[in-house]
Order: structure tokens, then C-alpha cells, then sequence
């Protein structure tokens, strides 16, 4: 949650906060690991071409099984950049002293960070349906069909709308409310109960990254469907 | 409105969200295994359908864990 006491800086009206500055070195550190592992490619790659190279092809793997292969091999810069974006951002909240140490916190723990990823996936998502089938075709498909339309519009409609909402609040949610029992056990019981639930969290970060992009994928292909 | 009052609220609210969700979720997962018993091949579909099913649950016991904290951060 947005406190007052979090904002670090102003630029303008602007209220740069500790998830703010992590997310700029979360987006340095990766456009930095990115650069370096595609500066020099090579037919025989070194360390960390080949790591990027599994790393990448397991997520198109991934999408493929999602999507169908045309259409994950299309889309794959924005989905392959949310899951890397959203699983970095949730370990970085393991890291020693994030959330107490001034301009570091876990970004997916403020519902600022996770709304705006939601707002992106829920104009990723029409975007693409638009693209796919065509404007009038796209936004007929939610009166469908014609002779209930008067009852289907409203209840596509309001779903659409939740979906973003649901989105945001179950990443924001799992991450706020894993970052506050991990404190809570600290303060009842500090040697060794919080590394347990540490291990855990480092599952649990892994599969919310995986369920925001799977239920994305979703949405997508949802979108993209011929009737 | 009386601590106490909001305090038992905001447990109450975990409680109940957390027990209907667990037992959702393990006849869900009971499902899913019966499922992948009876058609081993089909494991990798059956378990990714599994771990969305699970998430779309678990976001409710979530909601209901932000209305506790919230409810606690009025005490």
C-alpha cells in the first residue's frame, strides 16, 4: 500500500516512491543482462547466450501450448516480456533487505504497479482481438448472439471490465500478503520459521508470474477465437 | 465501532475465506489426480488447467485476506 512517508523524491507532480526506484534498476539490471547476452552472437554460444537461449525458448515452448504456434509466435515480445517483467519483479522482493532498506521494495507488493500491468494486458488483449478479426467484427462478437444481445452486452461488458480488476488485485494480493506473513512470523519467531516460508515464497513467486500470463494468454486467445 | 468488534471481524473474515477455499481446492486437486491416474499421457494439460482452476480459487481467500488487513489497519 501507497503511504505517504514512501515517496522518496518528486519530478514534477510526480511522486517517485521506493517501488518506483527498484523497478528502474529491475529494468536496468534486465536491458543490461539482455545486451550483454546478445552482443556477440555466435553459431556456438557462450555462457550466457545459451542460458538465454534455453531460458527463451522454454517460455515460447510454453506459449505455444497456449496459443497455438502462429499466433504465440506473433504476440511473444509482450507476453515473454510480462512473465520475465512479473517473476523478476516477485524475487526481487527475496532479495536481503527489500522493503527495508530506503528506494527498495518489492514493486508487485504496491497495487499502483500491479494496476498498471493490468491496464496493459487489458489493451494488449483488445488490441490484439481487433487486429485479428477486425473492428466491427471484434466488438459484434460480445453481443453474441444477436437475439440476446440485450442481456449478453452487459454481462461481456462488465467481465471485461472485472478481468483487468481481478488481474491486478490477486498479484497484489499474493505478493502484499506473503511479504506481510513472512514479516509477521519474523517478529513472532526469527531463527529459522521465516527461511520456510522464504523457500515457499520462492514457489509461489514462480506461480503467480505463471497464472498473470497464462490467464493473459487466455483472454487472448479468447479474443482472437473464430467463431 | 469497538476494536474487539472489528478485530474478530477481520478474523472471522480469514477464517471463513480460508476453509471454503481449502476445501474447494482439495476436491479439486483430488480431481485433477484421479484424472491423471486414469490418463497419465494427459498429465500436462490436466495440470495446467489444475494450477488455473487453483489460482482463480486462491484469489478469493485473497480478497478476503485485503479486506482483513484492512479491516485490522482501522483498529
Amino acid at each position: 500500500m501507497e503511504h505517504a512517508s514512501n515517496v522518496l523524491f518528486r519530478i514534477g507532480p510526480l511522486e517517485v516512491t521506493s517501488a518506483v526506484t527498484t523497478m528502474w534498476a529491475i529494468i536496468a539490471v534486465l536491458t543490461l543482462l539482455s545486451w550483454l547476452a546478445t552482443r556477440s552472437l555466435k553459431e556456438v554460444p557462450g555462457p550466457l547466450q545459451s542460458a538465454a537461449e534455453i531460458a527463451i525458448g522454454k517460455l515460447r515452448n510454453y506459449y505455444e501450448e497456449l496459443l497455438g504456434k502462429t499466433h504465440a509466435r506473433k504476440y511473444f515480445p509482450i507476453f515473454a516480456t510480462f512473465f520475465i517483467y512479473i517473476i523478476v519483479c516477485n524475487y526481487s522482493g527475496l532479495l536481503p533487505g527489500a522493503g527495508h532498506l530506503k528506494g527498495f521494495a518489492l514493486p508487485t507488493a504496491s497495487l499502483s504497479v500491479t494496476a498498471g500491468l493490468a491496464v496493459v494486458a487489458f489493451f494488449t488483449t483488445h488490441v490484439i482481438g481487433v487486429r485479428e478479426r477486425g473492428l466491427k467484427h471484434y466488438f459484434l462478437s460480445f453481443a453474441q448472439p444477436l437475439y440476446l444481445c440485450f442481456l449478453m452486452l452487459p454481462l461481456n461488458l462488465i467481465e471485461q471490465f472485472v478481468r483487468p480488476a481481478s488481474l491486478a488485485l490477486r498479484l497484489f494480493g499474493n505478493m502484499y500478503g506473503e511479504e506481510t506473513v513472512t514479516e509477521n512470523l519474523y517478529e513472532i519467531f526469527p531463527i529459522g520459521v521465516p527461511l520456510i516460508m522464504n523457500v515457499l515464497s520462492l514457489l509461489f513467486c514462480l506461480l503467480q508470474a505463471m497464472v498473470f500470463t497464462m490467464l493473459l494468454s487466455i483472454y487472448v486467445s479468447e479474443a482472437i477465437e473464430e467463431e | 465501532m469497538a476494536s474487539g468488534t472489528i478485530a474478530l471481524a477481520a478474523a472471522l473474515v480469514l477464517a471463513v475465506t480460508a476453509m471454503t477455499t481449502a476445501i474447494a481446492q482439495g476436491f479439486t486437486a483430488s480431481k485433477a489426480m484421479d484424472a491423471i491416474a486414469r490418463q497419465p499421457e494427459a498429465a500436462g494439460s490436466i495440470r495446467s488447467a489444475l494450477v488455473i482452476s487453483l489460482a482463480l480459487m486462491e484469489a478469493l481467500t485473497i480478497y478476503g485476506m485485503l479486506v482483513a488487513f484492512m479491516l485490522i489497519g482501522k483498529i
